[in-house]
């Protein structure tokens, strides 16, 4: 071939495709499709993967509202939603809206300043002032529990029928319930060494504690593990472990096994607290349950008939995107009607009022709201480290070491860590 | 040489993915160490070698958690050690009933840590669990324990667990080995009227001994990084009986949120670690021999 020819094939191929592409352009458009309004996405993230259906539910019923907006889940296991709404806060990723426990960890995203102020809005009135406090930090609203736990031992109705018990008013009719059940062949109380410590320790020091903010003025070195309503305490745990009102090996039993020992009637009390109740029941659809608290001082010295925690708490991400749609969705779940779908669905008591419970157990549940219940004390502990010796004081009685020894090695723990 | 150079540059893309995933990394560890930071909020303060002084001379968890990591490792090291040569060398003919065998052996270690844990974690209940029921059925009453709730023994129940799941696999690895050893020099022993402890002590031992190496620095690593089944078990409970460095380390940082604290454990960790494995290869070696 040429050079000529080839140089004439060239500028023949550009001419085509000018042509072509000139042509193109010329075209009458495509009418196009009518546009769906953009929507806004935005993230809910939590913890409880068991309530993932109901939550669909909800936000199926909360777009068919807001038709611009979405909502997505995000769903991790307890811890590891902790770290991971941490980890993505720093990154200016977190969620738009988000649950967070009360405590250290409410604590933990204060310190970051991750928290949109609520205080004020509207849908806060549905939830009452002393069950708000839990998310309030330098007067300030940061977060509202949505879910109201009673951290009370959980009882077999039938068993106590059977001998004719009634929950105690105090530490000596305490006792006499347990060695009633004891001599009849019943273990009075299912203790794990999983969770049960850090519930049990709730009711067991409500009544002992000098003040109620005991536990915080430990943590403050205001106040003294080695003092006597601590060592009392141990000593209670001392005297219910010794004298057999506990199953055997209750270091070495977890949250599941003690939980299928009272599904299956073993035991009389679960020492954990009302969440337990609707799997309980799923575990043994005949169990009747009921929920009592240890008074341990005499009838006339009760402070307080339970604790209760008002947790599962949900807020608004400070940087979010969409601030005005999460705190829509905010408001939404606070709405008593679709609390109570919420509610009824997941065997949970809520914070807001005006709910309509619908099962055995959350009307049992219910029946606490009027009584006089501490806010759970291990929940004002703010240094985990604190937390988790004192815990461990129970642990080490159960396991056999001297209440005073105990106490001692956990406040040695606590002033290491509160010198800082 | 000087022509070779350019080739240098095929080492670039792994030497960037060390420096940016270990290099960095492991500097970055050094320098949070050196501060008070608490993970959460940007502020960081720069606190010298306090946090080394605090874990090593004023924190009595700190000890104990390596105390129960020497524990750990060493029954683990031991036994896994132990038990997996003994199925090696039961299941080195590859016989189809042996490879059998070998397969049902190594089944263990393809299951998640977590799942292992759960299925423990029932066999160790002390009231449902499968392991007391099964010694009351013999009537062997006298040995029923809290296996994970005795502060005495919790750790080794935990290294009995670690064993069960890995010996399947460290027991290839000595197949491998024992299948690579000459068979005539089993036949000179033989000749030489060896017994089968002088055969084992003289010619299978000494002649395993890299496989060895690889096995008890493997087991050694393993030992001081059991995290999960133990966070799964125990958490590190009943008070802090069952805690191990590297779930120390997890729980400093995530749990109560001293990531300055928790780097200066790493760097700790890391020490031992490289101490213990180097001293080990140090004594392994010196027992290599070659015929």
């Amino acid at each position: 071939m040429s050079v000529k020819l080839r140089k004439d094939l060239v500028v023949l191929t550009i001419l085509m495709l000018v042509a072509g592409l000139v042509l193109g352009g010329c075209g009458q458009k495509k009418p196009e499709a009518p546009k769906e309004p953009e929507k806004t996405v935005i993230r809910f993230a939590h913890w409880r993967g068991e309530d993932k259906a109901a939550f669909d539910a909800i936000i199926k019923k909360f777009e068919a509202e807001n038709p611009t907006i979405k909502v997505e889940q995000s769903i991790e296991g307890s811890e590891k939603h902790d770290t991971k709404i941490l980890a993505e806060f720093q990154a200016k990723n977190g969620p738009d809206v988000f649950a967070v426990m009360p405590g250290a960890r409410f604590a933990n995203v204060v310190k970051g300043g991750w928290f949109l102020d609520i205080s004020g809005e509207k849908f806060l009135e549905v939830v009452k002032p002393h069950l708000r406090l839990p998310g309030q930090d330098g007067g300030k609203q940061y977060a509202v529990p949505y879910q109201l736990v009673l951290n009370d031992p959980v009882y077999n109705k039938a068993i106590f029928e059977k001998y004719k018990l009634e929950p105690p008013k105090d530490w000596k009719g305490f006792l006499a319930l347990c060695e009633t059940l004891k001599k009849n062949g019943v273990t009075p109380i299912i203790f794990d060494s999983e969770i049960g410590p850090g519930q049990f320790m709730n009711p067991m020091l409500m009544n002992n504690m000098p003040s109620d903010d005991a536990l915080v003025k430990v943590q403050k070195g205001e106040l003294k593990l080695t003092e006597d309503w601590f060592v009392t305490t141990l000593k209670q745990f001392k005297e219910l472990n010794d004298k057999g009102y506990f199953q055997k090996d209750v270091l070495g039993t977890k949250k599941a096994g003690a939980a299928a020992l009272f599904a299956q009637e073993k035991g009389a009390m679960l020492a954990q607290g009302s969440y337990m109740m609707a799997s309980n029941k799923q575990a043994n659809p005949n169990l009747k349950q009921g929920l009592l608290a240890p008074i341990t001082v005499s009838a006339d010295k009760m402070k307080y008939e339970g604790i209760h925690t008002a947790t599962f708490m949900i807020a608004v991400n400070k940087d979010s995107k969409n601030v005005e749609a999460a705190k829509k969705f905010m408001a939404f779940l606070f709405k008593p009607e679709i609390a109570a779908e919420y509610a009824n669905a997941t065997g949970q008591m809520l914070t807001i009022s005006g709910v309509q419970y619908k099962t055995e157990e959350l009307m049992e549940q219910a029946k606490w709201l009027e009584k006089k219940t501490l806010f759970q004390p291990r929940y004002m502990i703010t240094v985990s480290e604190v937390e988790k010796a004192i815990v461990n004081s129970i642990m080490d009685v159960i396991g056999g070491m001297a209440p005073e020894k105990a106490a001692l090695k956990a406040q040695q723990e606590v002033d290491r860590v509160i010198k800082k | 040489m000087r022509k070779y150079w350019p080739l240098s540059f095929f080492i670039l893309p792994g030497l960037l993915m060390y420096v940016i995933f270990f290099v960095f990394p492991a500097i970055s560890a050094l320098g949070l160490s050196l501060t008070d930071w608490n993970g959460i909020t940007p502020e960081r303060n720069f606190v010298g070698l306090a946090n080394y002084k605090e874990m090593l001379t004023n924190d009595p968890i700190f000890a104990q958690t390596f105390g129960n990591n020497i524990k750990y490792m060493l029954f683990v090291v031991f036994f896994q050690t132990l038990f997996s040569l003994i199925f090696a060398m039961m299941l080195v003919k590859n016989s189809r009933m042996n490879v059998f065998y070998r397969a049902l052996f190594f089944l263990p270690t393809i299951i998640a840590s977590i799942s292992v844990a759960f299925i423990w974690i029932f066999v160790y209940d002390p009231s449902i669990g499968s392991l007391n029921t099964f010694l009351t059925k013999l009537k062997l009453d006298f040995l029923i324990q809290s296996w994970l709730g005795d502060k005495n023994i919790a750790i080794y129940s935990i290294a009995v667990v670690q064993c069960w799941a890995h010996i399947g696999q460290v027991m290839v690895i000595f197949i491998a080995g024992l299948q690579s050893i000459p068979k005539s020099l089993y036949e000179v022993a033989r000749i030489e009227g060896a017994t089968p402890w002088q055969t084992f002590r003289h010619v299978t031992w000494p002649l395993l001994a890299p496989s060895a190496t690889i096995v008890v620095a493997y087991t050694t690593l393993q030992s001081f990084k059991a995290f999960d089944l133990i966070l799964a078990m125990t958490d590190g409970g009943p008070s802090y009986a069952t805690e191990i460095l590297s779930l120390f380390l997890y729980h400093q940082a995530f749990n109560n949120y001293k990531f300055g604290y928790a780097s200066a454990t790493a760097v700790i960790f890391m020490l031992i670690v490289a101490s213990i494995t180097l001293l080990q290869f140090r004594i392994l070696r010196a027992n290599k021999v070659s015929y």
